[in-house]
């Protein structure tokens, strides 16, 4: 009796599990379809899911319309230089901070909160004054540091929740034996952390090529990224939604891609903080 | 024993302090007194004291979105959660293709904000959308027209928090599952044990055991939710009049289209104190569990 019951427990609860990733799967799926009908058939009435044929129409409608290797090159970019500058930068500072002794690291862990907290709408006029007035309004470097200093905070709480996993008797072994700061957090510490070094890399990576308003309000020609440029299909014209989904799906694939292959760190990088704290 | 010197603490630190200093400490810092001020079209300022405070406290263009924001973030949160503990106590069953299901309901997870927003906006609008047409051969509306989700001031705000929904329940679910898989098992072989049935077991014993990482998710998308930019400027712009307007919205308007920095600040800062206050009244409870 037991057995049966548990086996109908199971049945259920992997029909609910279908249902729910059918329903989550729907949206995108919808999106991936609308982007290989015809032109004209995505909007067509009565809406349908599939396409009647297959067609790259919306496609080349997208490379026409919008200069899509120059954008995705400006994404692409800004969000690898921004990573890099600030996983390096967030690595060192946090590192030091673990390592000086508790108080600093509460006050930081508050610090970052409320950073956190900050609708970037909001700091955008000063920052866009600053950009401004240093000569970089619509430069990728303008991006790239902004970028850059948004997610340090980020950066920073993922690792410090890294270095205190690892014994401080460790540093001290390599500081008694000689070894300077940098060299025991260059050879010693930073090859234990490299999960937690991978995982805040993919998190600013991908928030930086996903960011629109930063670039909004900081672009216009030249540095333009392409979340910028997809948004142009919406305001001006209502009918250019098959480039726009085309363009959509040319944007959000590679992410699809990247969290399917790197999903231990994704779900590291979200977690973290949470369960040890 | 002292493992990092002052001078190697300065090293490490400075050149991120200064990047988040020019960055992100001295906008905030610029903001606040910005909102002190009222600027005219060619950029002189004049000190007015409070009044950009009191003006956003008696006029409805803040007290509006203000409203929408605290229902925008009531309506996503509370569905975000409730399905993603659904899902997470699904998940939490091992069974064959457990995995490869999960994987794919956390598609969305890393998709841009904007891109989740052009999703929700083709698929909601009212003649050619998919889901009235869904809706309409299920019978539940007379015809496709019968709700324009995006053009009508009751559903703008609402059909918004879909594409929140969408977006962001699978992180709801991953940070349950993991709280979840965190969960002694020997408490609930115990409860079942002395008879406990499933609901029991998963009401009184599992959602206690993770209410810290609850809270800590619960926060997390409070402030996100309450941040959100993206998918409502692509979807509505605020409108159809102002109904969907949320404030980070509101602040983006002041300040590129009437070029208000002022203004703009004072309800930016207004706006980071409530959710400063909001968000410690959380982490309060949050922290409380781990003081003992």
């Amino acid at each position: 009796m037991g057995n049966i019951r548990n086996k109908m427990g199971t049945f259920i609860v992997v029909i609910l599990s279908l249902a729910f990733m059918l329903f989550w799967l729907f949206p995108y799926l919808y999106l991936i379809s609308s982007a290989f009908k015809p032109g004209s058939e995505v909007i067509s009435i009565p809406a349908k899911f599939f396409p009647t044929h297959l067609s790259v129409e919306n496609f080349s409608d997208l490379f026409d319309r919008i200069q899509v290797f120059k954008y995705m090159g400006n994404s692409f970019i800004t969000a690898v230089l921004s990573t890099i500058i600030a996983v390096i930068l967030g690595s060192l500072a946090s590192y030091a901070i673990s390592r000086s002794g508790a108080k600093l690291s509460v006050l930081l862990v508050v610090l970052v909160l409320c950073l956190k907290m900050i609708p970037t709408s909001s700091i955008a006029v000063p920052i866009y004054e600053i950009i401004t007035n240093m000569g970089l309004y619509d430069t990728r470097i303008a991006l790239i540091v902004v970028y850059a200093a948004i997610n340090i905070p980020f950066v920073m709480w993922i690792m410090i929740s890294f270095y205190k996993g690892i014994p401080i008797s460790l540093d001290e072994a390599a500081c008694v034996d000689g070894a300077s700061n940098f060299y025991t957090f260059r050879k010693i510490i930073l090859p234990i952390c490299l999960p937690g070094i991978a995982t805040s890399a993919i998190f600013t990576l991908l928030l930086s090529w996903n960011d629109f308003l930063i670039s909004l309000l900081l672009t216009s020609i030249n540095a333009k990224t392409f979340t910028v440029g997809l948004s142009e299909f919406l305001s001006a014209y209502s009918m250019d939604l098959g480039p726009m989904c085309a363009g959509a799906f040319i944007f959000s694939f590679p992410v699809i891609i990247l969290s399917i292959v790197a999903q231990k760190y994704i779900i590291r990088g979200m977690t973290a903080g949470s369960i040890k704290g | 024993m002292r493992i990092i010197s002052r001078k190697t603490l300065i090293m490490f630190f400075l050149p991120c302090a200064i990047f988040m200093g020019i960055f992100l400490v001295y906008p905030i810092l610029k903001m606040i007194s910005d909102s002190l001020y009222t600027f005219d079209i060619t950029g002189i300022k004049s000190f007015v004291g409070f009044d950009n405070y009191i003006k956003a406290f008696t006029t409805t263009s803040f007290l509006l979105p203000l409203k929408n924001t605290a229902k925008y973030m009531v309506i996503a949160v509370t569905t975000e959660l409730f399905f993603g503990l659904i899902m997470a106590l699904l998940f939490e069953h091992q069974f064959k293709g457990n995995k490869i299901i999960r994987s794919f309901i956390l598609i969305p997870l890393m998709i841009a904000p904007l891109v989740a927003g052009l999703i929700w906006k083709l698929m909601l609008s009212s003649q050619f959308g998919i889901v009235n047409q869904i809706l309409q051969n299920l019978h539940i509306i007379k015809d496709t027209n019968s709700i324009l989700w995006l053009a009508d001031e009751k559903w703008a705000l609402l059909a918004c928090t879909f594409a929140d929904i969408w977006l962001t329940t699978p992180f709801m679910m991953l940070m349950i599952l993991a709280g979840l898989q965190g969960v002694d098992t020997s408490i609930i072989e115990a409860a079942k044990i002395d008879g406990a049935n499933k609901l029991q077991q998963i009401f009184s014993i599992k959602i206690p055991n993770i209410k810290p990482v609850l809270l800590t998710a619960l926060s997390i998308r409070i402030i996100d939710a309450a941040r959100t930019f993206d998918i409502i400027w692509v979807m509505t712009q605020g409108g159809p009049n102002s109904s969907s307007e949320v404030i980070s919205v509101v602040i983006y308007r002041t300040l590129t289209r009437y070029n208000k920095a002022g203004y703009a600040s004072a309800m930016a800062v207004i706006f980071i104190i409530i959710l400063v206050i909001f968000t410690l009244v959380f982490m309060k409870s949050l922290w409380k569990p781990k003081s003992e």
